[in-house]
């Protein structure tokens, strides 16, 4: 869902492209971009109706979600926001409650087996922080009274290209690839709130599964830069070891981007295929 | 044993046979024009026919035991939707830009309107079902595009008697054909367009012409389209997918020739020929006049204009003209005008409620030239037909305007339908004004950003000649440019005004009389010896001076 035709715009001097850095190195526009709702149809109501499954039959099947309750699903917002809302087309706002019921919903639905929730807003976290729905790994950019910033400006389209968060989670997820072995847990604890500019916070306590290795999330927050309470903002920080002990297999980042499936060799663990 | 081998390599002939078996075609084709003003003109045509093909007979939808469809080179997903919904023919076209007719001349393909522009002829013995496919059409057509062709619903569609009249053949059913037109002047074209379009093409992008269509230069071009059409010819069902650009190469490569070829525009060459392509030309009309050089050196030419095959050799392609001297901007117009007449269009007025639809014709030629103008206005400009008054040099002229056709709009339903016949006078210019209101919309029909305006869809204007059988033919095509219109808006913060001061004045109210009907009022003496006499209600008010209240008040 695209709401502005940033890369197709005529005060765009580079057309069909939208860059990743001011140096224009990375263009994640690209030549093979498909966009399902754009300009006036990313609405509120057409998120949610995406999101729930309640559409017209006139719509066509691209415009639809079609998953079932064996699909991992990744949902990434950014815009301007607040305290548990985001602004759409700069007219009307969606809340946290409403996505909260969506997720819902969808639940009740058997739409979705896992669900990884990015936002990167102003007080991002507070936009996940309603949700009662098993299966909901969220993460937020900053935390409730703190503002998000974008990143450096590029002197010759004008204006900036990209939030810092976005950027940094770019970044690291640009050295990821199909065949890695990285956990949430690795993205996570490469959050440097010095270089972001502000707190990110992650929300694990309705997500089964542990983050990863015991090691790099129990330095998550302890780092320079974080000086949130308690050491950085994760709720089910308590329940994560508790996950370890179950044995259930650990978040990898390509369960949600795509990735290998598990080739059981020796015919030992039940691991299911990761995508 | 022998036998076997035999009748493996009989399978193994025939199946080679199969497949020169001749059922399906691919053409490619590109023309190039030098323009005037320095720009070039790329005109990329793809063709694909269905030998023997027939659109599928509405009444047969009924049933729903279509044939299977097995193409090898004909799009699957297109044919999938155009026999869902029974269409004969179907224009579609996504652009972006104004094509300037004065300096540019006609276009190859006529249907340059900016925005998305949609039309359908269909087969129907009842509107509501032509209605319905028309409905299932523009939706399935969104999804497979990437467009908001969802929007263009009865509120922008309309079916103009003349001027569009079919392009290839109509099937004789028995059922009368209709067309449905809608155009959506607001609408971008951008890479998620081109990708799909890409996709119905059989080479893809990998080989052939499709090579050239790199998103970053096509769309910043000064004037840019895709285009699909869908005709029924007697040969078979022809779907024809173009791309049309204005490519400014002094603006792209900054120096002050207008040299230019496929690596500067496009910056990419033809790599490999498309192996199922029947044939893959490419045409560069030669200009008429200045000192040039074309390379590579063309094979053939013909009539002014170079041809390359680039189907049999199998070389890199990267043809390119190049000039001497530095590239000098015409001072004048071309002389003679490469169209007939020009048009300008103007919204008049400067309030919100009113305005004046002004059009301004000028004939270049020096015969009478008869224009079917058409105008399909959404239902917010509402025309008065009796204001209607052409002027020929400031001279009021009754008999140039004959013919009206007028549909008239319902407000929120549909647009009006505008068709009339006007006459121009050899190289004169003639002023067509009419007064509109401005219509004032509900609070939820406006879009997001509604101080921007409503982009209003192009006019169209078709020369008619008189063929020798007393019989008018159309001419090609000239769409004039959009409009915008400042409607007037509301003051979009006042429903949260309404709430709020309401919410508090009843709060006010509310609380106020609550408080006057259960709030009992007691006179209460406080002397030290008789403190423990004092009533024990916690809601004590104190009337003495002096002596602070010590019980909390629960009362607001």
């Amino acid at each position: 869902m695209l709401a502005d035709d940033a890369a197709c715009n005529e005060r765009n001097s580079f057309a069909g492209s939208v860059y990743a850095n001011p140096g224009r190195h990375l263009d994640l526009y690209g030549e093979n971009i498909e966009v399902d709702y754009r300009g006036y149809e990313v609405t509120v109501e057409n998120f949610l109706r995406l999101l729930t499954g309640r559409l017209p039959p006139s719509f066509p099947r691209s415009k639809r979600l079609l998953t079932d309750s064996s699909s991992n699903i990744f949902i990434y917002l950014t815009g301007h926001g607040g305290n548990e809302f985001l602004k759409f087309q700069d007219n009307e706002e969606v809340s946290a409650h409403d996505i909260a019921d969506a997720f819902h919903q969808m639940y009740e639905g058997g739409r979705y087996n896992e669900i990884f929730f990015m936002v990167d807003t102003c007080q991002a976290n507070s936009m996940y922080s309603k949700f009662y729905s098993p299966g909901i790994l969220a993460t937020g950019s900053s935390v409730v009274g703190e503002n998000s910033y974008s990143h450096e400006n590029d002197y010759d389209i004008g204006v900036a290209v990209i939030d810092s968060y976005t950027h940094y989670v770019l970044e690291y997820m640009e050295k990821v690839n199909k065949t890695s072995r990285l956990t949430m847990a690795d993205l996570f604890t490469s959050y440097d709130v010095p270089k972001i500019g502000s707190h990110p916070g992650v929300r694990s306590d309705l997500f089964d599964r542990p983050l990863g290795p015991e090691h790099p999330m129990n330095e998550y927050g302890r780092g320079r830069g974080w000086t949130v309470e308690g050491g950085g903002e994760w709720v089910g920080r308590e329940m994560e070891a508790e996950k370890r002990g179950r044995g259930l297999r650990e978040a990898l980042i390509t369960d949600f981007f795509g990735g290998v499936v598990e080739v059981d060799v020796d015919g030992e663990g039940t691991d299911s295929p990761s995508y | 044993m022998l036998r076997t081998g035999l009748f493996l390599i009989f399978l193994l002939l025939s199946s080679v046979f199969c497949l020169e078996d001749s059922t399906e075609e691919f053409e490619e084709h590109l023309s190039i024009k030098s323009l005037k003003d320095g720009r070039v003109a790329f005109s990329f045509t793809f063709k694909t026919l269905l030998r023997d093909a027939i659109p599928r007979d509405p009444r047969t939808l009924a049933f729903d035991n279509d044939d299977s469809q097995h193409y090898t080179l004909f799009p699957l997903t297109l044919g999938q939707i155009l026999r869902q919904y029974a269409i004969t023919e179907l224009h579609l076209t996504l652009n972006a830009g104004k094509w300037n007719y004065d300096a540019w001349g006609y276009p190859d393909e006529p249907d340059v309107g900016v925005g998305a522009e949609l039309r359908a002829w269909m087969a129907g013995d009842s509107i509501s079902s032509i209605d319905d496919r028309w409905q299932g059409v523009r939706n399935a057509l969104a999804g497979l595009f990437c467009a908001s062709l969802g929007s263009l619903d009865e509120q922008r569609t309309t079916s103009p008697r003349s001027t569009f009249p079919p392009e290839g053949a109509l099937p004789d059913w028995g059922l009368p054909h209709e067309l449905r037109h809608a155009s959506h002047a607001s609408e971008h074209v951008c890479t998620e367009n081109l990708t799909p379009f890409l996709k119905l093409l059989p080479c893809k992008s990998r080989s052939g012409l499709a090579m050239l269509l790199n998103p970053h230069r096509i769309f910043d071009a000064d004037w840019h389209g895709i285009g699909l059409h869908v005709i029924w010819r007697p040969e078979g069902v022809e779907v024809r997918l173009s791309v049309q650009l204005v490519s400014d190469p002094l603006r792209v490569s900054g120096q002050k020739k207008q040299d230019w070829s496929f690596s500067s525009l496009f910056d990419r060459k033809v790599e490999k020929a498309c192996p199922i392509a029947k044939s893959s030309r490419v045409s560069v009309e030669l200009p008429s006049s200045g000192v040039y050089r074309v390379y590579p050196e063309p094979p053939q030419v013909k009539d002014g204009i170079a041809h390359y095959d680039l189907k049999n050799a199998n070389e890199v392609w990267d043809i390119g003209t190049m000039w001497p001297t530095d590239f000098e901007y015409p001072l004048s117009k071309p002389n003679p005008a490469l169209v007939p007449f020009s048009v300008r269009r103007n919204l008049l007025g400067s309030t919100q409620d009113r305005g004046q639809l002004s059009i301004v014709l000028t004939n270049n030629e020096q015969d009478v030239l008869q224009l079917l103008y058409l105008e399909t206005m959404p239902w917010i400009i509402q025309f008065y037909l009796h204001t209607i008054r052409v002027h020929a040099d400031d001279a009021l002229r009754d008999d140039l305007i004959s013919n009206i056709s007028y549909i008239l709009p319902i407000p929120h339903a549909r647009p009006a339908t505008f068709e009339t016949v006007l006459t121009l006078p050899g190289q004169s210019t003639i002023t067509f004004t009419m007064d509109v209101a401005k219509a004032f919309l509900r609070y939820t029909e406006h879009p997001p950003d509604a101080q921007r305006g409503w982009d209003l869809p192009p006019a169209i204007f078709t020369p008619l000649r008189q063929s020798s059988h007393n019989s008018t033919n159309l001419g090609k095509r000239v769409y004039s440019p959009s409009l915008l219109v400042d409607l007037a808006t509301p003051d979009f913060s006042m429903p949260y005004n309404v709430i709020i001061f309401t919410c508090s004045v009843v709060a006010f109210i509310f609380g106020s009389v609550f408080n006057v009907l259960t709030r009992k009022f007691i006179v209460v003496r406080l002397e030290p010896q008789k403190r423990s006499e004092s009533s024990p209600s916690k809601n004590l008010d104190s009337d003495e001076s002096g002596k602070p209240d010590t019980s909390k008040s629960n009362v607001h």
